[in-house]
């Protein structure tokens, strides 16, 4: 990989206050500017907490992570003014309508209202939403909510957009929605950071993946160079491969 | 400040959007305090006003049972409805088929066991002054009686209340007859006229003053004590509406979604705390109105407002404050919106309970009086009472802020730790 790199992660260790087990053990990883990078894993394998503490949601208890921008350090409060962050839940306001929503974090973002408007129209029509952009959201359907929810979350163009599972409870429309619009968004240079335990969809979208298990970095590398050195047919069985068959989830 | 701006526009949205809470904030008060007023009111009136309605069976054999009848219909707080017909037997039924409150069933021996009681008075007094012979004092009397009946729904201070207006013209006749007895024995035919118009007239006259601390002209009534009071439940109901507002946000991620934002949190939680302290204020502006406009129409005592209207406007800042505080708490401290609305809705109807809204606190015992002192809607009615009904002035009005203050920052700490343990802050 030669492009630069914009998020370097070392010896990063994380355990929770209610745990026993860290929930990530010393991870080590890069992430190059204009990637489209899958963190991938079970459930439970540590794939949220890590881009969350990489977002400084929350704080990690080992290890550090630097931040570039064209190859110059920076620190976490600027490098927030450049990520977009699309979580898992639907972390906008329902009782609101799009162009509603869309105003109020784009003023968060500092864009002027010109800019706001011109933008949301944009991304409105872009994710199939133009149509209902002055309805309240609350009687969306689930693919419909989780646009709004990405459309919020690059309002300001950002350079680095992390998605924790973006395509969760959609249909397949919806699905292809968003998976088209992130790649015409990287194709433009954003770099995409997502999180997904869908594997056919991660094998259709990512170049780069880091594989988690039990709070393990176990793969880390180019999607193909990863298929082609454990001579998987998919990342399916790849990921079966590495991680095996038995259920993850624990309580 | 744009961005202040922008998340106020947002809050504005969410207020507008949330009918249930803007339900419990405006419409369940008004209600309230148009209905209590007018029940409060009505009670005044019937006290007032309206004539107590009194069945009377007079069974005595004497002339006394009538005097006091006569007594009871010239007072003017009776509508008396005579019947001797009624057996004694059938008092209680003919009370409630009749649908009247109470009756007094005067006994056939009324007269003559009066007669006998006043009688033994007047001759001790006479056998004080050495002008009879105590042997001629008959010591083996009956005391006289009447009964008196109520209906079951009545309260107990409102019969009681009967009671002792029965009691002060019978006193009255009773004093008139020993007057008149010890001037027989004195010697005299009858009573000297002039003794009897005194005790007819002369009256002890007891003025009501109402224990204010300026000269203000505010009388106190069921409005005056009603909309300050409802008003203050209706702040602390904006629990519903803010503490749901929270926790949605808590958990539907929004307050995650902020910490990647360039933002600060306070600024987004202080815009939330302006908008509802500023509904909190329309509260009062609506309510007010209503006092001030609609109750003169509708025959209700007009709300008056205090004169200084600039200490009014503190304590409607920090009443409205302390509401914005506890509705924040609730918001932090709840798991799920149903806990929110379900805890903070129960609680405020405790706190307004304990603090004065529902029954006043000089009638709740000891130790509730004390544990008043923990609810913040306590002091809030407080201080409007000492604006509204004791034309309070600065300093009295301190000993309020003070608590409340102390409520405010007691409550914004616990929120701040909330938020910061669940790493929102």
């Amino acid at each position: 990989m030669t492009s630069k790199v914009c998020i370097e992660i070392n010896n990063l260790t994380k355990r929770y206050k209610s745990s026993e087990e860290d929930s990530l053990k010393n991870i080590n990883l890069t992430i190059h500017s204009g990637d489209k990078f899958g963190i991938l894993g079970p459930n439970g394998a540590g794939k949220t907490t890590l881009i969350s503490i990489i977002c400084g949601i929350i704080s990690s208890n080992g290890g550090n992570i630097k931040y570039f921008d064209k190859d110059k350090e920076i620190n976490l409060k600027t490098f927030r003014k450049k990520i977009g962050f699309v979580p898992q839940e639907y972390a906008f306001y329902q009782e609101l309508t799009p162009n509603q929503n869309l105003e109020y974090f784009g003023a968060l973002y500092n864009l002027s209202k010109k800019e706001i408007k011109s933008r949301s129209e944009k991304l409105l029509h872009l994710l199939g939403l133009s149509k209902v952009s002055d309805k309240k959201v609350q009687i969306f359907s689930s693919g419909m909510k989780r646009r709004i929810n990405l459309a919020i979350g690059i309002i300001h163009e950002p350079t680095i957009l992390f998605l924790d599972e973006p395509t969760v409870g959609v249909d397949v429309q919806s699905k292809n929605a968003i998976i088209e619009f992130l790649n015409k968004i990287n194709r433009e240079g954003t770099t995409i950071v997502y999180t997904s335990h869908h594997m056919t969809e991660a094998e259709e979208f990512c170049k780069s993946i880091a594989l988690l298990d039990n709070g393990k970095l176990i793969a880390c590398d180019d999607m193909k160079n990863l298929l082609n050195l454990h001579k998987a047919p998919s990342l399916e069985s790849l990921f079966i491969n590495l991680t095996g068959e038995e259920y993850r989830d624990y309580v | 400040m744009y961005k202040f701006w922008s998340s106020i526009k947002k809050e504005i949205y969410l207020l507008i959007n949330d009918k249930v809470g803007i339900a419990f904030m405006f419409i369940m008060p008004l209600l309230l305090v148009v209905i209590i007023t007018i029940i409060q009111d009505s009670a005044f009136k019937l006290a007032k006003e309206n004539k107590i309605s009194i069945l009377i069976i007079n069974h005595d054999k004497g002339i006394h049972g009538e005097k006091l009848i006569k007594l009871l219909k010239e007072s003017g707080f009776f509508d008396v409805e005579q019947n001797n017909d009624i057996p004694k037997n059938k008092i209680k039924k003919e009370l409630l088929n009749q649908d009247k409150l109470t009756a007094l069933y005067i006994t056939p021996e009324f007269s003559s066991q009066l007669d006998d009681k006043t009688n033994q008075v007047s001759n001790i007094m006479i056998e004080e002054l050495g002008l009879k012979d105590s042997s001629e004092i008959n010591n083996d009397i009956k005391l006289p009686s009447l009964n008196f009946y109520h209906d079951p729904v009545l309260q107990e201070s409102y019969y009681y209340t009967i009671v002792n207006v029965i009691y002060s013209f019978l006193n009255a006749i009773e004093s008139s007859m020993m007057v008149e007895n010890f001037c027989q024995g004195m010697g005299f035919k009858k009573m000297p006229v002039r003794l009897e118009e005194i005790i007819k007239s002369n009256k002890i006259n007891i003025n009501i003053i109402s224990a204010t601390s300026s000269d203000n002209k505010i009388i106190p009534n069921s409005t005056q004590h009603n909309v300050p009071a409802w008003t203050i439940f209706a702040m602390f109901f904006m629990v519903v509406s803010l503490g749901n507002n929270i926790v949605k946000e808590r958990s539907n991620g929004s307050f995650i979604r902020l910490k990647t934002l360039p933002v600060s949190f306070a600024l987004v939680l202080s815009s939330k705390m302006l908008i509802y302290l500023l509904a909190a204020i329309l509260q009062v502006v609506v309510i007010f109105s209503v006092g001030i406009f609609l109750f003169p129409l509708m025959n209700l005592p007009q709300l008056v407002l205090p004169s200084n209207i600039f200490a009014l406007f503190i304590i409607v800042l920090i009443s409205g404050l302390s509401a914005v505080s506890y509705a924040l708490l609730i918001g932090s401290l709840a798991k799920t919106q149903e806990q929110a609305n379900g805890f903070g809705a129960v609680s405020i109807i405790i706190f307004a309970v304990l603090g004065g809204i529902w029954v006043p606190i000089f009638i709740l015992p000891e130790y509730l009086k004390l544990i008043s002192n923990f609810s913040p809607l306590h002091w809030c009615l407080e201080g409007f009472y000492i604006l509204f009904l004791k034309g309070g002035v600065w300093s009295e009005l301190f000993k309020i802020i003070l608590p409340l203050s102390i409520f405010i920052v007691f409550c914004q700490l616990i929120t701040y730790f909330k938020l910061k343990v669940e790493k929102i802050i």
